[in-house]
């Protein structure tokens, strides 16, 4: 049992750096808080040094099929290591600004990474519950970080009560599948229901509610419709380092997990959940992208857009064969790159002018012309421009969605993604046409004076263009990631 | 004789009570409380299934530790974040919670 433990030292390591950041908070002096996150930071780099290293193709199931270290695990390791790396970096001067007690911050943030990295690796469904709850538990607990912010604590509390309920709801489904398979574990899961189908071609009904109700409780993590209306809220109420995170970090691994959940566990059913998922993904798309026109609040604007986004990703789920997995493995890096990009830029916003309107956007171009670049340029990604990386990742799961045989589902896609273009469109013109406001301008003057609010730092503006740059490298040359999401989609199918 | 049956209806009518007050409740105490019944209907039927079909491996036992153990934490966190509402709203009625609309 103990032989292998070694392999498992990310793990370890990361857990041991949490609890120093949260035990470093209380014996560092205030003016000297600013070394946590770099703390952190480097202690990522060299988890992703010593993951690639120990864990290069690797195969191996450890204690008993508990957890799975294969390339699909090392792939999203390192994807959530480099993007707790940036949500660290992009949060530095929130954090300073307006939220209180850094430590408990940055160590939150790698506990729910840590969580992130389990849910991927689990290969049985408590350890996979235990994961999701060390994820979602980090973020309920970001999210109310505003600790006085009205706000905050209204999403707080929105976020842990659909929670708390999605988390009953998977728990009760995978009590329905433990008591039709009598099993745990998701390659045993496949086998019984394998010896099931072979004599019939239809599954008892507590299977299929169970799968439904699994089904359900991780459509709440993704926020797919109908189980979304906890998400533009809690977006706009967290602080908004928090919503980056939240919009890219839970969604990769709630739909990695669910990928490795439907392509071993409940594969051999693959006709009776497919059409279902397909249709959530059809309704997600299409709510998400349209309710995102009418909105005037940009962090509710990305929310609803990220619901969009989701519903993409859920196609190729739906379709799912080694193209598909691979288109949607690429289709995660892409929108994890150019959401992390969006949001930098608007935290240097926010940093500066403490607004959250698409309106106070205006005149963006004029003021602060890099940010309003970012902007445009990750926005334009999101849309699915060429040249960005969005257009890659859309053309590749769309074509890949379209092949397998959904073909209504890749056209309604691409009509959903003009859609998109349009209020993405909207924001561009206000940073690039409007004039800033008055009230904009007053508050932008006022920097620096006692409410909080000042330039943006050297810090923030080398990200938002590291980020921007990783854009367009990732649309124009994909080829490394594509060779790397190739390995990763290899273990799982 | 009791069978499996007869716990998973047990199970059932919980899971559906506690759903109801979900929907029901507009405390977001009570709304909590509903959700501990949910989690305590996923519980018997695990327990059930792991003495009835499982007895050799009983991991539905372990997985109710679990659950017990994740649901504690759960309502220790909401309640924390529902105190700090309640200082800066003094209220906890979810129907009151509308500061963000579409």
């Amino acid at each position: 049992m103990t032989e292998n433990l070694h392999l498992l030292m990310p793990e370890l390591f990361l857990a041991i750096l949490a609890v120093v950041v949260l035990v470093a908070d209380l014996f560092l002096p205030d003016d000297r808080k600013i070394y946590l996150p770099w703390l952190a930071v480097l202690g990522l780099i060299g988890l992703i040094v010593l993951s690639l290293n120990l864990l290069w193709n690797t195969d191996l199931m450890l204690y008993g099929g508990l957890i799975s270290l294969d390339n699909f695990s090392l792939f999203f390791k390192c994807v959530f290591l480099v993007l707790g790396i940036i949500v660290i970096l992009a949060s530095m001067d929130f954090v300073s600004r307006w939220l209180r007690s850094p430590g408990e911050y940055y160590s939150i943030v790698l506990f729910s990474i840590l969580g992130m990295i389990l849910m991927v690796e689990a290969q049985e469904l408590l350890t996979a519950y235990i994961a999701i709850e060390l994820m979602a538990f980090g973020f309920y607990v970001l999210v109310a970080f505003g600790r006085n912010n009205r706000k905050s604590n209204e999403a707080g509390l929105k976020y842990i009560l659909v929670g708390a309920f999605s988390s009953a709801i998977f728990l009760y489904g995978l009590s329905l599948v433990y008591a039709y398979t009598a099993v745990t574990h998701f390659d045993a899961i496949e086998a019984s229901l394998s010896s099931v189908l072979a004599n019939t071609d239809q599954i008892g009904p507590s299977l299929w509610v169970g799968m439904a109700l699994m089904l359900a409780g991780l459509g709440f993590k993704v926020a797919a419709v109908p189980f979304h209306m906890w998400a533009p809220d809690t977006y706009e109420g967290a602080p908004i380092p928090v919503t980056a995170f939240l919009s890219v970090g839970s969604k990769i691994a709630s739909l990695a997990f669910m990928l490795r959940l439907f392509s071993e566990a409940f594969l051999p059913a693959i006709d009776q959940w497919q059409i279902i998922v397909a249709v959530i993904s059809a309704l997600t798309m299409t709510v998400g992208n349209v309710v995102a026109m009418v909105q005037s609040n940009y962090k509710r604007l990305l929310a609803y857009s990220s619901i969009g986004h989701v519903g993409f990703m859920l196609m190729g789920i739906a379709a799912l064969s080694s193209i598909a997995i691979d288109g949607l493995l690429l289709y995660m890096i892409g929108y994890a790159v150019t959401t992390m990009a969006v949001f930098t830029a608007l935290t240097a916003f926010f940093n500066m002018t403490g607004r959250e309107d698409i309106s106070d956007l205006g005149g963006l171009a004029d003021t602060h012309s890099y940010f309003a670049a970012a902007i445009a340029v990750a926005l334009f990604s999101l849309a699915g421009l060429p040249f960005f990386a969005g257009f890659t990742m859309k053309f590749y799961l769309f074509a890949a969605v379209g092949t397998e045989g959904f073909l209504w589902l890749a056209g309604l896609a691409i009509f959903n993604s003009f859609i998109s273009l349009y209020y993405y469109l909207k924001m561009i013109r206000e940073m690039y046409v409007k004039p800033t406001p008055d009230s904009v301008r007053l508050v932008m003057s006022q920097s620096g004076v006692s409410n909080g609010i000042s330039k943006p730092t050297k810090l923030i503006t080398c990200l938002s263009v590291v980020l921007t740059l990783s854009i367009i490298y990732l649309g124009v040359y994909p080829l490394h990631l594509l060779k790397a999401i190739q390995a990763a989609t290899l273990s799982i199918w | 004789m009791i069978t499996l049956v007869h716990f998973q209806i047990v199970s059932a009518a919980l899971f559906s009570i506690g759903l109801y007050g979900v929907m029901a409740r507009r405390s977001a105490i009570l709304i909590l409380m509903s959700i501990e019944l949910m989690l305590n209907a996923v519980n018997i039927n695990l327990v059930a299934v792991a003495s009835f079909l499982d007895p050799d491996r009983f991991a539905g036992i372990i997985i109710t530790i679990f659950v017990i153990t994740v649901a504690a934490a759960e309502v220790g966190l909401a309640l924390a974040i529902v105190l700090r509402l309640f200082r800066n709203r003094a209220t906890i009625n979810v129907d009151n919670m509308d500061l963000m609309k579409w």
